[in-house]
């Protein structure tokens, strides 16, 4: 039995595929090892929701058999990989983070688990979550069925919501991927606070059947991996159209970043005072230095704004009415009363009070976002800020009381891109670019509805160019 | 609506199952909900601040 180094744990997908095919060690023994590791360290970073051991042991030996007849599936298959706990395994639970579902057992897969399975992927494990995604407003990262998500570069410090176990797992080298979830927030967040690269999809272009839903038009299904080209090809396998998911935009997608526009041609549009006064004071240096790594590539910076809206009220009154009416029977059950966040208990109570004209304002508002953004996208091809303004936070830190504010008067820069992104639909790709202190910094790149392969494009152009994305946390 | 002794036992173990099931870890403050209920209402009001053309739809899907 070849022995598995630590090197593998943090290799990339194109190079575990290659010497599973070198055979320097099975598919088996690459998920066992992988699985293992899951189920002991998982649980030191409240990462694991569900260990799948001898299930992914099982797939690895059908992908052993695979290549042993050279029925080559793609540069997924063998890769071990863990999912989000809101979607639904077959015969397993999918507790969705929350004590009120810890029993929940779906009879069916998640499209996308399906997708993953047919191209060779292992799934080792179920990973940890905020409960029911935190659409409710949680006030303490302990919101969660299995504990707070702890960071593996320091665990007195948040993983980051809702899919801190997805981010978690990938940054400890517990899986070569994972699979997330965002509604507002959930993988830009956690992937900047873990240092790991992960991509948000444009809305529709991944099924999100056997999802939980917390707000149908705004979920969305992504990934969390070593690189900006392991993000390209795991999408290529998750995304295409489903009629199982009426938000399905029914396109395929096809990881081709060398047949885009040549990086040093782009327009980026970013506002200088995100990187300085609207950003903490520890990440600046890091910011900083990331923005000259990406003047290297040879792109044009263009200060830009983003349009004025109430970006977080749109989005709050949005996610409220739809996760009032998906979790009606939760709230007036008083099944609501087993999560385990005051505030999030309230928020999803008040949830059912949201009035109708509210939310069809924000919907149409919404509509006129959409436009203006695209509007924005003709005078520059993306656009560009810090994933988050500082690194993690303290576990006990409130989050419910609004984040960092700089010290005086600044200009609002691109303030809200995460929610003005997600409110319509627009793909924004998290790339790890420094360190404040001992925890990681991210950047974010947002584009046009499809436009993933640009900014895969010059993600990698950026990862060939700098290293923060290949760093380990510490005792992993 | 009459009941054997059997279908109330039924009833109310099932209602003693439920409640066990539904109690709180800790009792939710009830200034939580006001709260909640007052960012709601905040967001109403400044959603209502801003101006949409009549003919402005809202971003729904629905394809017939």
């Amino acid at each position: 039995m070849a022995a598995i180094g630590n090197d593998v744990f943090f290799a990339g997908i194109s190079d575990i595929n290659r010497r599973l095919r070198s055979r320097e060690f099975t598919a088996e023994e690459l998920a066992r090892a992988f699985a293992v590791r899951l189920a002991q360290l998982g649980p030191r970073y409240n990462a694991l929701a569900l260990a799948l051991e001898q299930e992914a042991i099982r797939k690895g030996k059908e992908v052993d058999k695979d290549l042993k007849i050279e029925r080559f599936r793609g540069p997924l298959q063998g890769i071990p990989y863990g999912v989000k706990d809101l979607l639904s395994y077959k015969g397993r639970p999918t507790t969705w983070g929350a004590r009120p579902y810890a029993g929940q057992v779906f009879d069916f897969n998640a499209t996308v688990i399906d997708k993953l399975d047919a191209v060779g992927a292992v799934l080792t494990g179920k990973l940890a979550m905020v409960e029911l995604a935190g659409g409710g407003g949680y006030r303490l990262a302990s919101a969660s069925l299995t504990g707070p998500g702890l960071n593996p570069w320091d665990r007195t410090r948040w993983a980051g919501g809702s899919s801190s176990g997805s981010a978690a797992a990938v940054a400890a080298g517990l899986v070569a991927f994972a699979i997330g979830s965002e509604t507002s927030g959930s993988i830009v967040t956690p992937a900047s606070y873990c240092g790991v690269t992960a991509l948000r999809p444009t809305y529709g272009l991944v099924s999100r059947h056997g999802a939980m839903a917390l707000s149908w038009t705004l979920d969305k299904l992504g990934p969390f991996a070593r690189s900006a080209e392991d993000c390209g090809r795991i999408l290529q396998a998750m995304a295409g159209g489903d009629s199982k998911d009426p938000g399905s935009a029914g396109k395929s997608f096809y990881y081709t970043p060398q047949y885009e526009r040549p990086v040093k041609e782009l327009k980026v549009g970013y506002a200088a005072v995100d990187f300085a006064d609207r950003a903490e004071e520890p990440a600046r240096p890091a910011f900083q230095t990331a923005l000259a790594a990406l003047k290297e590539t040879g792109i044009t910076l263009v200060e830009t704004r983003l349009p004025q809206f109430p970006y977080g009220p749109i989005a709050s009154a949005i996610m409220a009415a739809e996760q009032g009416s998906i979790f009606e029977p939760l709230i007036t059950s008083g099944k609501v009363n087993g999560l385990a966040d005051a505030a999030q208990i309230a928020g999803l109570k008040a949830s059912l009070e949201v009035p109708a004209k509210d939310y069809l304002k924000a919907m149409r508002l919404r509509r006129i976002i959409q436009e203006k953004l695209t509007g924005l996208f003709t005078q520059v091809d993306v656009l560009l800020a810090p994933g988050r303004p500082g690194p993690a936070t303290p576990l006990d830190q409130p989050l419910d009381r609004g984040g960092f504010q700089p010290a005086g008067p600044a200009p609002p820069g691109l303030q809200g891109l995460v929610q003005a992104g997600n409110l319509a639909g627009l793909p924004a790709l998290v790339l790890p670019c420094g360190f404040a202190g001992n925890l990681p910094v991210a950047l974010q790149i947002v584009g046009l509805p499809f436009s993933e392969n640009l900014l895969l494009a010059l993600g990698r152009e950026f990862q060939t160019r700098t290293d923060w994305h290949k760093k380990r946390p510490p005792e992993v | 609506m009459k009941l054997t002794r059997r279908e109330l036992a039924a009833v109310v173990s099932a209602t003693a199952v439920a409640a066990a099931q539904t109690e709180p870890r800790a009792p939710v403050p009830a200034d939580e909900l006001q709260i909640a209920r007052n960012r709601l209402t905040a967001n109403g009001d400044l959603l209502a601040q801003q101006e949409v053309p009549m003919a402005t739809e809202p971003a729904f899907q629905f394809k017939a």
